[in-house]
Order: structure tokens, then sequence, then C-alpha cells
């Protein structure tokens, strides 16, 4: 589902009587998000983003501006109608509810629409595969299944589901055909007996499907006299709820997990069942508030490739919220930075560090950050302080500038001859990090408290003055006044 | 230090200490010593020894007070329970619900609602009492049903019923019990996460299941509290009763009412005043033993249904 | 499975209508459950409200007035005198010097065992402290009329029942009420509240542990002290059972609520009712004037039982 925002707009009336200021959380905001996008909002906080994401999700009213999902104008209708998931900052899950029972809420509220099938007749077919192919495999798990010194129906319906990927009524029926009490050489017998038994069964069916005036084609829908499928809308049923709950807990794993409470699992097996109950009823969008805040580092780099992945697979258009830029370089399609209600910059990942388009992008982007000093451009050419950075035939305006450099943009050693583009700097300490060395800095031009730069640690570094020589894809030059980007073509 | 602190400490509980054990500890098992003496004598503490003599009055039949506890005040006390507790509890649920999901004037239905606790049971059960009066009452009036002896006898008419006496009195009840129950469910439901309620709404709950399964399970420790109180504080019902019916408890005769809207209270305090104090004793240790009977049952069901 | 169930076409209830629609329907909805709510909590507080009303106006109205057959919603005349006559029949002056003697120090006497108990739960540490706050808290199941009759018979003993003995009666009616361990678990709760550090700093500048319980924990917790407070003055105006007890026999040791009861017995004459009613507005009126300062400090308190839970 494609999303459309224009100019959304949300002002917090403040309290004239306490002099508290009208806030503008989102100004004007136009985004267009393709169907299977996964796009990340970044952002410091206050920025706006989680404004927006409620927004979208429809628990938050815009002032101005609408919300479009393809071709329906959802602005004014309420969360329950927009068909999204969301996934909250804390969760949210009941805690009075099993982990099975929170996934399946949503499913409870909703109707489906589809066509009218023979589901006991698909339900036989499948019965009848699994045992032609894969009796002994279900005899070995049945017979494995104990509790308590006796065979447990529960556990070994709860393996049959795992494994054979099957709803939980039928793995009880299969559990309940008594495969593992038949001795080994009456087995194939017994298989042919309860093959025979389906076929009836199927027939029967069949044959009262037909006293209604109904036939069944190669995919057992009903088609009426004239041949065409019924369409009805109605609840799920027990199966079909069951069904969707299991595949959606697989897709996130948490299978292992459906009769435990919130309470007993860890923040991360939380948030997988949160993100199992947006998804469960299969949104046309999918939106998470901050889902990585609340988890410990290792843990944090896991399930980003988990929601990463899970995207993949479901090919849902998603939006998430952080203020972590390096999360959401790591797994966006696309990222919106903002600050102040106000959209910074939009693009890919890469695009937004490599090509920033104001200071702040530039600034918010990258560990360690961009480094900034205040230079000038004079006679075609950078100055920072009174050496010569580089020209371009670009610098046609004398101007104040902030310049940009990032800390992997230093070049020292044989690179530094060119006397005309090389950058002195005071190095104060060094830091050898393994493969990188870290140099912390100082210059009279720079703003802020210390440079970092990192090179090789084969580098030739010591404390005092060094020279480096700039790559001209690390320095950005933004117009002092308006922070804008200006662009140059480097000689 | 420790030592010095052990000291202080008890020098600081000394008052304390010394007032329970007198006013609550040595009663509670003095009364129950006495419950099983024969004849006790309040002046002097004789007696002539252990017995059952003062249960077997009030529990078995033919004892002296079989009619008036067994079949009557006990009775009336169940019933009175039975009736309003629930009752009281789901009004209460409903308004509380009510006022948390309002916009605007909660704090004005919220004081509205809690005048009724701040009054006193009996006073107030005399308003209610003229309130219901058979001839002048407003309630009568309101609803047609002119003559219609709630509370007091036609005279020379029509008795009052059981079920109009038990009517008004657990109206009444219900009336004064509501305030403190709004209150305690209101606490709760605002403790409850507004993000709860996000979810249930992205999630598409209607209001009503919304209600059913996300509010009142996140209310039930609030709930449990509740019940365990009221259920208590009607069982000890007697304060409403004297402010109803007077300070005779309705002690209706064959050509007036009912036999007796007497609780279990009611006679226990009624045996004090009479001097039989090991009466009252053992009607006491009785109604004790069924309190403790019903909270142990609420608290076995409760542990299945109650979520922290 | 797998080739039913992922196929499902999920669809929220009524889909079939446009967006437009569902806009209209939901806001139409919204304003619906909204007006009924309102009207179901109007009417709530109507009936809780009406008996107040119906108190003040039969208390101003005139015998023959109360006695119609269709009752009237506001009196046509206004017997201011029905108040005088309660006053008078009440014995208000009695009774409110008593309800106030046994009030005020019962309230005090409560307010300071409250106060040092709470102090040595919450703060002090020593040995047993736990046990014996279970045992403390054990005690509220346990229902009044279990210590009633003993408690009575030990009044007695100590010579505070006797037809001429006030000052008894009084000791009988404070004393076993002097200790309430909801309020000590009230106050012991905000106590705990107190940062210990506050403690401490006071140790180290010397100050004894008496100092510290008054110049800085009660000021800290004087909203707490409030509630108990007027709480517990509440309750003795309230108060019937145990008073009536001890004053058996002799009317002037009543306090206000036996007063009420006690001087008008049900349905005697139907120009009473006037009277009774003045005299319930009397004993009630004060009631709510607390409440209407404090009811801060009331509703407070009584939620916190429930936090409890």
């Amino acid at each position: 589902m494609e999303i459309k925002i224009k100019n959304l707009t949300k002002v917090f009336p403040g309290n004239p009587k306490k002099n508290i200021p009208d806030t503008t959380a989102v100004s004007h905001l136009d985004l267009d998000i393709p169907d299977g996008q996964l796009l990340g909002l970044l952002g410091p906080s206050g920025c706006g983003k989680s404004t927006t994401l409620y927004m979208i999700a429809g628990l938050k009213q815009p002032t101005e501006g609408e919300i479009w999902f393809g071709d329906e104008d959802v602005t004014n209708l309420t969360p329950e109608k927009r068909g999204i998931g969301l996934v909250f900052q804390n969760y949210a899950l009941y805690p009075h509810m099993t982990i099975y029972d929170n996934v399946k809420f949503p499913l409870t509220n909703l109707r489906v629409k589809t066509t009218k099938k023979a589901v006991k007749i698909l339900d036989n077919q499948k019965i009848d595969e699994l045992i032609t192919n894969n009796a002994d495999e279900i005899i070995e798990i049945v017979k494995s299944s104990v509790y308590k010194e006796k065979i447990s129906k529960d556990a070994a319906a709860r393996k049959l589901v795992f494994r054979f990927h099957i709803v939980t009524s039928l793995a009880v029926k299969i559990f309940r055909l008594g495969l593992h009490l038949v001795p080994a050489d009456e087995l194939s017998a017994k298989i042919a007996g309860i093959k025979a038994e389906l076929a009836a069964d199927n027939q029967k069916i069949t044959e009262k499907f037909a006293k209604h005036g109904y036939s069944l084609n190669e995919a057992c829908e009903c088609l009426t006299a004239e041949g065409t499928t019924i369409i009805e809308t109605r609840r799920l049923s027990t199966s079909e709820i069951d069904g969707l709950v299991q595949e959606t807990a697989r897709l996130v794993q948490i299978d292992q997990y459906l009769t435990r409470k919130p309470s007993e699992l860890s923040g991360g097996q939380q948030q997988r069942v949160a993100i199992a109950r947006a998804l469960v009823k299969k949104p046309r969008v999918l939106l998470l508030d901050e889902p990585l805040s609340n988890l410990d580092a290792r843990l944090r780099l896991q399930t980003r490739e988990e929601i990463r992945r899970i995207q993949r697979e479901t090919g849902i258009t998603t939006i998430f919220v952080t203020h972590d830029q390096e999360e959401a370089m790591s797994i966006s399609d696309q990222i919106v930075v903002m600050k102040n209600g106000v959209e910074m910059q939009r693009d890919h990942p890469q695009d937004v560090y490599n090509n920033p388009q104001n200071l702040f992008v530039a600034k918010f982007l990258g560990t360690p950050p961009i480094n900034t000093f205040s230079g000038e451009i004079k006679n075609g050419a950078l100055y920072i302080g009174e050496e010569k950075i580089l020209s371009s035939k670009s610098f046609t305006e004398d101007k104040p500038v902030f310049v940009g450099i990032r800390p992997e943009g230093f070049l020292a050693d044989e690179h530094t001859k060119d006397e005309d583009k090389v950058f002195s700097i005071t190095v104060k300490a060094i830091v050898t990090m393994g493969r990188d060395m870290s140099l912390v800095c100082e210059h009279d031009k720079f703003i802020g408290e210390d440079i970092k730069i990192i090179v090789d640690s084969d580098i030739d570094a010591k404390i005092g003055v060094m020279r480096f020589a700039i790559r001209p894809n690390k320095i950005f030059v933004f117009d002092a006044k308006t922070e804008e980007r200006i662009r140059f073509e480097a000689k | 230090m420790e030592s010095k602190n052990n000291w202080k400490a008890w020098l600081y509980l000394a008052p304390v200490i010394v007032l329970m054990a007198v006013f609550t500890l040595y009663p509670i098992v003095n009364t129950v010593v006495v419950s099983f003496l024969k004849d006790y004598n309040q002046i002097n503490g004789s007696s002539k020894g252990f017995t059952f003599y003062n249960y077997q009055q009030i529990l078995s039949p033919g004892g002296l007070f079989y009619e008036d506890v067994w079949l009557t005040a006990l009775p009336n006390t169940l019933i009175l329970t039975l009736i309003t507790v629930p009752t009281s509890i789901i009004l209460a649920l409903f308004i509380a619900i009510g006022l948390n999901s309002i916009p605007f004037l909660k704090k004005i239905f919220q004081t509205v609602f809690f005048m009724p606790y701040v009054t006193n049971a009996i006073a107030i059960g005399m308003v209610f009492s003229v309130i219901f009066d058979t001839q002048t009452g407003i309630f009568n009036a309101i609803f047609g049903t002119y003559g219609f002896p709630w509370i007091f006898p036609v005279p020379g008419g029509a008795t009052v019923a059981y079920g109009s006496a038990l009517f008004s009195i657990c109206f009444y009840i219900v009336w004064h019990s509501l305030p403190y129950k709004i209150l305690i469910f209101l606490g709760g439901l605002q403790n409850v996460d507004q993000q709860y309620y996000d979810a249930a709404k992205i999630d598409a709950a209607s209001r009503a299941k919304t209600i059913m399964k996300i509010t009142v399970p996140l209310l039930s420790p609030q709930i449990l509290y509740v019940m365990i109180t009221s259920f208590i504080g009607a069982f000890k019902e007697y304060n409403s009763v004297i402010g109803l019916f007077g300070t005779n408890g309705g002690a209706f005769d064959k050509n007036t009412g009912p036999s007796s809207m007497k609780t279990m209270v009611f006679f226990i305090y009624d045996q004090i005043a009479k001097g039989k104090v090991q009466y009252a004793s053992a009607a006491a240790v009785i109604l004790f033993v069924i309190i403790m009977l019903f909270t142990a049952i609420q608290f076995k069901v409760s542990k299945k249904r109650v979520h922290y | 499975m797998e080739n039913n169930y992922p196929n499902l076409q999920l669809v929220i209830k009524n889909d079939r209508l446009s967006a437009e629609k569902k806009n209209k329907l939901s806001l139409l909805g919204r304003i619906l459950s909204l007006v009924l709510t309102y009207a179901f909590l109007a009417f709530m507080a109507l009936l809780m409200i009406f008996p107040f009303y119906w108190m003040i106006i039969t208390s101003l109205k005139e015998g023959m007035e109360i006695n119609q057959m269709n009752p009237t919603f506001w009196p046509q005349i206004i017997r201011w005198e029905n108040y005088s006559e309660a006053f008078s029949r009440l014995n208000f002056g009695t009774l409110l010097r008593n309800t106030l003697v046994v009030g005020i120090f019962s309230t005090i006497g409560t307010l300071f065992t409250t106060i040092f108990a709470a102090f040595a739960f919450a703060r002090l540490e020593f040995k047993g402290r736990d046990f014996m706050f279970s045992i403390l808290l054990a005690t509220m199941m346990i229902p009044g009329e279990m210590m009633v009759t003993t408690n009575y018979v030990s009044v007695s003993l100590l010579g505070m029942i006797g037809k001429d003995n006030l000052m008894g009666a009084y000791a009988a009616m404070i004393l076993p009420f002097m200790v309430s361990v909801f309020y000590i678990y009230l106050l012991r709760q905000n106590f705990k509240q107190i940062p210990n550090e506050l403690y401490l700093a006071a140790k180290v500048d010397g100050k004894t542990d008496w100092q510290f319980l008054w110049k800085v924990m009660v000021p800290l917790a004087m909203p707490t002290l409030i509630t108990i407070f007027i709480l517990k003055l509440m309750g003795a105006w309230n108060s019937y059972v145990w008073p009536n007890l001890i004053a058996t026999g002799n009317q002037d040791f009543w306090l206000i609520t036996n007063g009420l009861r006690g001087t008008f017995s049900a349905a005697e004459n139907i120009n009473d009712y006037g009277v009774q009613m003045a005299a319930t507005v009397i004993v009630t009126v004060p009631l709510l004037l607390l409440f209407i300062f404090f009811r801060k400090y009331i509703m407070r308190g009584v939620s916190r039982a429930g936090i409890k839970g």
C-alpha cells in the first residue's frame, strides 16, 4: 500500500492565560512512500517524528493536511478503520492475556472476505497427504511428546503444528488417529483404512453441498449453478484464527512462547510479540515507534535485522521512527531526517550520509560526528583560516561558510605532497582502536570540543602539528547563513 | 546503636501496644473464651464452666435464639449482602468507567457522587424513611404507588411485606455505598496506561469489547478489594437498619409487617444491652467465622481471575 | 494450510462503505455514546443528590404540607420554626459539647499514637519490626463486633460506666479508639516516601530522632495528617454504636448521632417529619461543610485505601 502525505501539520494549542505559546510539532510535511518500502523517520527528540507516526496511525488528528493510503483519504478515519499495525515503544502488550491471546486479539475484531469453501474436505486432504508421506515422522513425534510418563496430546499437537505448519485442530485430529498405537506391520493397512474413511467423508460432504445446489471445483470452492464462486464476509473460524496466529508467530519466531504471559518474557521477546500482534491482521501499513530503544546493545543489532527480514518477507509498507542514526541507516530503504517538525532531507541512507543537504543532516549522521569548521570562500577557493583547502570553479561567490569534514576524510603521509591542498591540524592525543587510529585534535577554526579524525593504524602519527589532505568527497560546504549545502566540482 | 534503637522504638510504640493489647488483642481472645462460658456474669466475671450452650441456643432449633438468629438475623444479613454487593459494584463500575471517559464536568460529577460518603448513615437513613413513607413518601408519589407500605404499615391496613422492607433497605445501602466504590474504581482506572487503550483502538476493538476484555481485567485488583471489603461491610450492616427502621430495627409484629429486619450485628448489640454477653460473644464468633469463610472463598476464586 | 490461510483477505467491518460514510458513522457513534454516557451519569447523579434536596425542603415544610397526597417540590410556606424546635428537642448544646469533646480528644490522641507508631515502623530499625507490623495489619481484618463485648466489660470494670460519671463516659468513648491501624498504615506509607537522606543528614547535624520527627517528618507529612484529622473527626461525629452502649440509660452522655436517632423515633407524628428533617440537616451540614473545604484531603485518603488493594 503506498502512502501519500500532503502538507501534514500539527499544532498543539498553547494556553494564552499561562503564556504558553502554540507548539508546532509537524510543519507542512510532504511524503510519498511507495508500496513495500521500509522508511525510517530519523531525528532528535522533539522533532515531530513520533507525532507524524501517530497521525498516520490515526491516534492524533492533524491540524492541516491529508493522509492517503493508496487512493483512499484516511485523514479523518479512526485508527481501527485504517488497517494499520502499530508497534508501541513500550510494546503495550495486554499483561493479563497470554501471548497467544495477545496476538489473537486483533483477529477477533475483524471479518474475512473470502470464497465459500468446503473447508472440511481441504482438511481431510491435508490429513491424507500427511499420513501418506510422513507417517513415520508423525509417529516419532507423537512418541516423543511425553509429559509425566504419559504421551501428552497437547505437547504432540504443538510439535506437529511446529513441524508441519498445520492448524492445532488438525494436529489434534492426527493425534487422535492413533497411528502411534498401531504395531508396525499393521501400519500400512491402518493408513489405507483411514484414507478410505476420509474419501468416504469427502464424498458425503460433496453430496451435502450438492443438495444445496453447490458444486465444488478443484480448489474446493463452492460454485453456484452458474459456475461462479461465492464471496462471503464472515467471522474468522477458530481454525483460521489459529492458523494466522501460528503463521505470524513462526514469522517472528515466538511460536515457543505462545502459552506464556508477557511478564514472563524478556524485552526482545516482548518486542517480537508486539510485532506479531501488529502483523497478524495483515495490515496494509506497519508502523513502529522507536522499536529498538528499549533493548540492550547486542539485542538491538539482532532485532533490527529481524525487522528487516520480516519486512522483506511480508512486503508490507513500513515506517519506523528512531533517533538512532545507525539504526536508521542500516535497515531503511529510505530515510527522512526531521528537525523541529520540518523535513530536512529525504534519500537513501547512503546518500543522506554522503550527500547531506544541510548542516543539520551532515551533523546528525555519522559516528563520530562530522567535524565542523568555520571557513570562507575567497577567490574561487575554500579557505579554513589561512590555508587553502581546495579550489573549484563552482566557488563563484565570496562568502563565509561552514565546512564539514568527515572523520574518515583525512589523508596523511604521501597524500600531503600537494602544498595547495593541505590542512594543518594540531594533534592532541592518539587513540589506537585496533584496525583504526583515532586522533583527537584541535584547530582554532573548529566549532566544538575536539576534532576526531579516523585513519589507518599504520599511519605515521605524532603529537603536534600534522598535515592532512582532504578527500574531496568527504568535505561538505554549507552557507553560513542558511546552512544549505553548496555543491561544487573538485578540480 | 542497635539496642538503643530497639529500646527507643519500643518506647514509640508503647502507647499503641498498650492500647491495642487492652482494647483489641485481649478482647478478641476474651470474646472467644466468653462465648464458651455458661451464665457469664459480666460484673464479676464469674461463670459456670465451659460449654457449647451458648452456641446451641443460637444454632439449634429449640434454642432460645434460634428463631432470632438462624431464621431471622442470619438470613436477613445474607440476603442483604448478596443483593447489595453485586448491585453496587456493577453500578459503581459503570459510573466509574463513564466518569473516566467524559471530557468535561468530571470534577463536578465526582463531587456529587462522593457526597453520600461524608454523611451520617443514620441521619440519611431517616431521610430515606421519610422518602419511603407510606402515605407521604415521595417515592410512592413518583411511582404512583400511593399508600404502598415500604417501611411503615398502613394504620389499620396493609402490612409491610418482607420484600418491600428489603427493597427499601437494599436501595438505601446501595445508595450509601456507591461513593466509596466509585472512588476506588476511578483511582484504579486512572492508573491504567493510555497505551493499552491505544493498542486496543488499533486492534479494532469496539468500545464494549475494550471495556470487557481490557479495562475490567486490568481493574481486577481493585474489584477484588472492593468485593472483599463490601462483603465484610455488608455483613456488619447495622447503622442503616437503625437509620431506616428505628432503634428497634423494625420489630414489626404480626399485624404490622415482616418478622424483623434485624441483622446479625443488631442481635449482638441487643444481647449486650440485655447483659447477656455470652450470647453476644457467640454470635460475634459465628459472624467472624462466616466472614472469614467468604473472604477465603473470594481469595481462592480470585487467584485465577485477578491480574496484577 | 499454507495454501489456505495466507491468502485470506482480512477486512474491517463495514468496509464496503466509502471513507466518507465511515467517517460520518464513527462520528455519529461517538457523539451518541457520549450523549448516552452523560445522560446515564446525570441520572445517577440526580439519584445521589435527591435525598439531600428532599431533606432540606422537607425540613422547611409545615406538617400539613408534608402530609399532602401530592408532595410539593418547594415548600409553600417556609417554616423556620422546625429548626428551632429541632435544636431544643435535640438538646443540641449538650450533644454538641459531648461530641466535640470526644471527637477532638480522640482525634488528637489518635494523631499522637499514629505519629509515634508510624515513625517507628517507617524509620527505626528494630528487631521484630516486620512481624509486629503484619500482626497489626492482621487485626484490621477482625470485625469490631468481636471486641465490643469485651471492651464494654473492660470499661465497666475500669469504672467508667456509671449513671453520673461523665468523665468516665468520655474516657470510655475516647480510649478504645485512640489507635487506628489504618491510619498508622497510611502515615507509614507517607513517612516512607520521605527520603532517607534527610534522616541521615539530620543525624549528622546531631539532631535526635525526636527532633527529626517533629521538625522534619511531621511538617512534610502534613497533608496526610490533615486527612487523618478530618476523617477521624468525621468518624466521631458519625459514631453511634459504641456511645449508645456507653450511654445506656443516660441521655446526657449521648453523642450527636445517638441524640438524633433517640429523640425522634420513626413515624411518630406527621408534623414531626419537618422537625426530624431539620434535625438531620443540622447533623449533616457540618459534615458537608468539612467536605466542601477539605474535599481534596478526604477523597485522597479514601482512594489511597484502594491502591493498597
